[in-house]
């Protein structure tokens, strides 16, 4: 097992009172929480801040901690011949173990989980990336959740756990889902936790989500907003013909209900193609001619506007 | 190791859950979300009943706060609902800021 020194993570001496550590604690999580922080890893460092605090605010696990004795930071090392016995009475080996599981098991009053009533497993919370796609079709993720857990008797091991989890279609980014019953296991009878997923869904290329709709660019061409035109677009569900009609300008949206996110059970949400007018960078000597024939033509003024305001 | 399947519900407004349930799901205790209610930072379906039901967004509502507290060691519930607060008007914000983008 690796050496953490949590006094040092928390920036306090080893005989700092637990006001102190308070102290020292919440000014770090000010600084690295990820809600707050803007800086480089700081998630990384706020969970290393969190997991010394965890330890150090006990009295009873910083006791615990403190008969470790001093060792370096990554120093490998055993915990005194005792813990083992406390831990998994010789049948469970410390290597499956890092310092944190080892703290996380003991309680208040002693090593150890206490024999005492039935208690509700802990809920578990994960953070889940999936893509656009998966969003909008639903998929299946597959969840390692083994973890250390405590039986009757105080004893630590680590049960392997594999979970497949449904997500339903639909789900949208930042949203979370609920898989009861897949947090840790209760003790003495106790129903077991739940699992929490917090979905972040990547962003797509081409569409924009806002709850359930989407949206998608259109980029026209002049003479397509004028004429009116028949246009491929991609939708999260296939390519659809799309009629633009004539006379369309920039900026505006045309609705093609029912093609957005789409749940179970609840009505579906809209795909919303926002129209670009735009113009070719290069044309050459036939097309500048044309533009200059339609320019000489051509009454409509864009800016008229401008002028009733100015005549104002 | 055989591999469960299991299905994954939404937290939203769908549904409703209890003042215990809220308790279990969230690790809040019930004095600390009645309190909750009291500052307004969380809302029984109709606060008059004499069984409090919560849609199960407030799930997520008090899993938030309950991780607030811990942490940021807040210790009284007035500055956790504070918190909270800014948090769920950050998070509309947000939500603001991506919705103007996909229009635009």
């Amino acid at each position: 097992m690796k050496f953490k020194d949590y006094y040092a993570i928390l920036g306090v001496d080893r005989n700092a009172s637990e006001d102190d550590i308070k102290k020292a604690y919440r000014k770090l999580a000010r600084k690295f929480h990820p809600d707050v922080s803007k800086e480089p890893n700081a998630e990384e460092k706020f969970k290393e801040v969190a997991e010394a605090n965890e330890t150090l605010k006990d009295p009873e696990k910083r006791k615990a901690y403190d008969e470790l004795g001093r060792h370096a930071t990554g120093e490998e090392f055993r915990p005194p011949p005792d813990w083992q016995h406390a831990f998994g009475g010789g049948q469970f080996s410390f290597d499956d173990l890092d310092l944190a599981d080892l703290f996380a098991g003991l309680r208040p009053g002693g090593r150890g989980r206490g024999t005492g009533g039935a208690m509700a497993g802990r809920n578990y919370e994960a953070q889940v990336q999936i893509t656009f796609d998966q969003a909008f079709h639903g998929t299946e993720i597959t969840l390692d959740l083994s973890a250390i857990e405590f039986d009757d008797a105080g004893h630590a091991r680590r049960v392997p756990r594999k979970v497949t989890v449904r997500i339903p279609k639909g789900v949208a980014d930042g949203q979370v889902l609920r898989v009861p019953g897949k947090g840790g296991k209760g003790a003495s009878g106790g129903p077991a936790g739940d699992l929490f997923l917090d979905i972040r869904v990547q962003a797509h290329p081409l569409f924009q989500a806002d709850g359930q709709d989407l949206y998608i660019e259109l980029p026209l061409a002049p003479w397509e907003a004028v004429l009116g035109a028949s246009v491929e677009l991609p939708t999260p569900a296939g390519q659809v013909s799309l009629t633009v009609p004539a006379g369309t300008r920039a900026g505006q949206k045309l609705r093609l209900a029912g093609r957005g996110l789409a749940r179970q059970g609840a009505a579906a949400g809209h795909l919303y193609a926002v129209v670009q007018i735009v113009v070719p960078r290069v044309v050459d000597e036939r097309e500048r001619a044309l533009y200059r024939q339609l320019a000489e033509q051509s009454t409509f003024n864009p800016r008229a506007h401008f002028e009733r305001e100015a005549r104002r | 190791m055989t591999t469960e399947s299991v299905h994954a519900l939404f937290v939203d407004d769908s549904g409703v859950v209890s003042l215990t349930q809220l308790t279990e799901l969230s690790g809040l205790s019930e004095a600390e979300l009645r309190e909750l209610v009291d500052c307004g930072a969380l809302a029984p379906a109709d606060a008059a009943a004499p069984r409090w039901e919560f849609s199960t967004h407030c799930i997520v509502v008090a899993r938030t706060a309950r991780r607030l507290r811990e942490d940021f060691a807040l210790e009284d519930v007035h500055s956790l609902a504070i918190a909270l607060r800014l948090l769920q008007r950050i998070a509309e914000l947000e939500q603001q800021l991506a919705a103007l983008r996909a229009r635009t």
